[in-house]
């Protein structure tokens, strides 16, 4: 069930005030439901609908459009680990077999202690500095193996 | 008016107006560009990429539904480029398609099965892919199948452009489906059963739900007619298949925003074959209602009649026939000789209030909707509701005068919440202000009304409006009038559909009203069709002529069998003031006349034999010649009675007959 905090619907209140129409709030605000819940459970999708005034089925249409929603429970940390052209070249699928050894980890999959969750996303922005990969909102470039354990070991 | 466009397409010189988009172009000539996605009306989305042109001076193809003509512009639709791009289309699109046209319901009418047909596509080059997907139908209207679904997107922009916002797109590309928020069955989704997404789906995905194995689209006979179960009035074209009916479709022009029809309107003709339908005439014997002959039932009622004579009353719903009304009213006047014939429409309305003028909905660029509260969900008004969102959508303005903020205030630019003469004053005052010149009646009449910031910038719209239409309950219709002798027009929404008619054909009050005929005990009173009354008032003798063994049917003497709505020929006015023209898509059920056949019949038993009305008769009376006049700005009270429940007991054979009782019944099961 989605607790609707003060500190969620003041920040979506100042987004409102932002745009003349509440259509443009909706990435914004759900974004914002992302963030504090960690992915977009049709309670939340609902919230955000009768706050702004929109449509269940547009707010469920726009959320489904964009890959970097998620419409099931992630782990307390995401692992958005790259594996297009100039990652995957620098060895980005070998990360991959890494974090399957070490904690189990499939795209998509939760890890059973609800640690990690693994998206594969098509490219992150930082081929100079493949293989990448983002840790919630951190970014972490030039991976290897024992890199990826060694920064990961950071997020209990 | 627009400016004209002179281009060629494949060569032909056509004239289009300025902003037009070259599908529709093209048709103006006669020429098809083929497409799947756009609809007439709405905004081309360029969705299905089939209705690619090519345009001298331009290298790419260019999509035909999202490019406006321009002058000079040479488009060509069949070149070999073209015509490949397309196949390949369609190639695609079939490579996730069910072939299983043989034995599909849509064959015949599915665009993408005439379009693989025109390319001899057999079979899709491409690797098949099925997703799968569940079947919704769970109602017992709509069927959902998304794996014949091509994406169009006809369904989702006909449902949020009318305001429903029930179907949308989830998820993109390739496994992007057409459902409802939650995927959930439709009737878990806010769904109000219009059934529009069946209108415009091009192929099976979206269907009658009883649509399996009874004809397809060439079996059917098809009449225009209207519906005529609330006061909008709306075309409908009905199939039968076997002299039995099939379906009801939307019948307004492609592109009017007036095309849609309600749950009622879609499918309630199920009534017409229900039980309860009167199939013979009965009469009471020893206290109960005992089936007789035509010559038995006529024989008694005339003679019952005759004693009666001018303590005789008539009383009909505003829905019948304007040809029926007329024949009534020889009946009464001529045969019978009493001047007591009343219509439900005294109940809400008179000659001064119902009888407006007409209004072009489609070019109105601003609403002003007094004192109603049209709904799609409840059902109050539907096509109203769907008619405004959808001018509203593509543009035009929307004003609300109401005591309480009415449903479809959302959508509105200004919500006047308040006593409505009161409001009306204050928004005259406020656009005289503005420089619009009335004359001294009028101009005194508002000179102290307080003129809010909220109606001040309501004048404002109507200043800046081209072609205003205030839109008025009866009641409130002659102070809502008043704006019109500044601009604009003004339309009174009757509660049934012919109110209008009714009235025009001389129906109105002259005796006693509906009213008193209904409360103050009557020697003999003749309702006809299905009128609001459950209980038997007070009188010596009760005739019941009805489709519908109703609860004041059961209470009746004489019960004779009237043919159904979509059972008889002839014309209503509606609420625009058009005059509409009804054909019958069957015959009556079983012994059953029109209503006009058994006044005739009546009138000869009588020995005072009449004329059947002719519609070259009632074309005629059907003019309506309103006087733009002032009026004081108060309410009619004594109009304000409830309006929906008459609404709703009127149409209880309707909704208890047909599948419309699952709804109502869900409905409730959810509340």
């Amino acid at each position: 069930m989605v607790v609707l905090n003060q500190k969620v619907l003041e920040e979506i209140n100042r987004i409102k005030s932002k745009y003349h129409d509440s259509r443009s709030c909706l990435l914004p605000a759900l974004y914002i439901f992302q963030r504090e819940y960690g992915w977009l459970s049709p309670e939340a999708l609902e919230a955000v609908g009768e706050i702004l005034n929109i449509p269940k089925a547009t707010v469920k249409g726009v959320s489904t459009f964009y890959a970097m929603f998620s419409h099931k429970p992630t782990g307390r940390h995401l692992i958005q680990l790259c594996t297009n052209v100039a990652c995957m070249l620098m060895g980005g699928e070998r990360l991959l077999d890494v974090l399957r050894e070490q904690y189990g980890l499939e795209p998509n999959i939760t890890t059973p202690d609800n640690r990690f969750s693994l998206v594969i996303m098509e490219c992150i922005g930082a081929c100079d500095t493949a293989p990448a990969m983002l840790v919630d909102t951190d970014f972490h470039g030039n991976l290897t193996g024992e890199k990826v354990i060694d920064i990961l070991e950071k997020y209990k | 008016m627009a400016n004209t466009i002179k281009l060629t397409i494949d060569g032909k010189e056509i004239h289009a107006p300025e902003g037009m988009n070259l599908i529709d172009a093209a048709e103006l000539g006669g020429i098809h560009i083929p497409n799947l996605c756009y609809l007439k009306g709405l905004k081309g989305i360029g969705a299905c990429r089939l209705c690619m042109v090519e345009v001298e001076g331009l290298k790419a193809p260019m999509i035909a539904c999202t490019t406006k003509v321009k002058e000079g512009m040479a488009v060509r639709t069949k070149t070999e480029k073209v015509l490949e791009t397309r196949k390949f289309v369609i190639d695609l699109i079939l490579s996730m398609h069910p072939l299983d046209c043989m034995t599909c319901t849509k064959a015949g009418v599915c665009n993408l099965q005439n379009y693989a047909y025109d390319f001899e596509i057999k079979e899709s080059n491409f690797t098949r892919k099925k997703f799968g997907f569940s079947i919704d139908e769970a109602n017992p209207f709509i069927k959902r199948d998304p794996d014949y679904c091509v994406l169009c997107g006809r369904c989702v922009r006909v449902c949020k452009n009318q305001g429903t916002n029930v179907l949308e797109f989830m998820g993109r590309g390739v496994g992007s489906k057409v459902t409802t928020a939650n995927d959930k069955p439709l009737h878990e989704s806010g769904c109000t059963f219009c059934g529009s997404c069946v209108d415009v789906c091009p192929v099976n995905a979206l269907l009658e739900a009883d649509r399996w194995r009874r004809g397809r689209e060439w079996d059917y006979d098809k009449v225009k007619s209207v519906c005529l179960l609330c006061g909008n009035a709306c075309d409908i074209s009905v199939s039968t298949k076997d002299s039995r009916l099939v379906k009801v479709n939307a019948g307004a022009a492609d592109g009017s925003p007036e095309k849609y029809i309600c749950a009622y309107g879609r499918f309630g003709f199920d009534c017409i074959e229900a039980d309860t339908r009167v199939r013979v005439p009965m009469k009471r014997v020893n206290g109960q209602l005992q089936e007789t002959t035509w010559e038995d039932a006529l024989g008694i009622v005339a003679k019952e009649m005759k004693k009666a004579g001018e303590n005789a009353g008539f009383i009909t719903p505003a829905g019948i026939l304007n040809e029926d009304a007329l024949t009534l009213k020889r009946l009464a006047s001529d045969a019978v000789k009493t001047k007591n014939v009343d219509s439900t429409a005294s109940l809400y309305g008179d000659e001064s209030t119902l009888l407006s003028g007409g209004a072009d909905l489609e070019s109105a660029d601003l609403f002003v909707l007094v004192g109603l509260n049209p709904n799609q969900w409840k059902r109050a008004l539907p096509a109203l509701d769907a008619t405004i969102r959808r001018r509203v959508n593509a543009g035009a303005k929307l004003i609300t005068i109401n005591s309480a903020e009415p449903n479809i205030s959302s959508v509105a630019a200004v919500n006047l919440v308040g006593d409505e003469p009161e409001t009306l004053r204050a928004l005259v005052k406020a656009i005289m202000d503005k420089g619009i010149k009335a004359d001294g009646e009028l101009a005194s009449a508002v000179s102290d009304a307080p003129v809010t910031e909220m109606v001040e910038a309501a004048a404002g719209l109507f200043v800046g409006a081209k072609n205003p239409v205030i839109l008025s309950s009866p009641a409130l219709y002659p102070a809502a009038a008043n704006v019109t002798l500044l601009k604009g027009a003004a339309v009174s929404m009757p509660v049934e559909s012919n109110a209008k008619g009714i009235i025009l054909m001389g129906i109105k009050k002259e005796g006693k009203t509906y009213g008193e005929m209904t409360t103050e005990g009557m020697k003999l009173l003749y309702a006809v069709g299905e009128v609001p009354l459950s209980r038997r008032p007070s009188t010596d003798f009760l005739i019941v002529q009805t489709s519908h063994l109703t609860e004041i049917a059961k209470q009746a003497d004489v019960v004779l069998p009237a043919a159904a709505y979509l059972e008889a020929d002839g014309t209503i006015v509606d609420y625009l003031g058009r005059l509409k023209q009804l054909a019958k898509a069957v015959e009556p059920a079983g012994e059953a006349r029109s209503h006009r056949e058994i006044f005739v019949a009546l009138s000869e038993a009588m020995g005072t034999p009449l004329k059947e009305a002719k519609e070259s008769e009632t074309k005629k009376l059907a003019k309506m010649k309103p006087v733009v006049a002032f009026n004081p700005f108060t309410r009619r009270e004594e109009l304000e009675g409830a309006t929906n429940e008459i609404m709703q007991s009127m149409n209880m054979h309707v909704i208890d007959g047909s599948r419309l009782l699952w709804l109502t019944e869900s409905e409730k099961a959810l509340a």
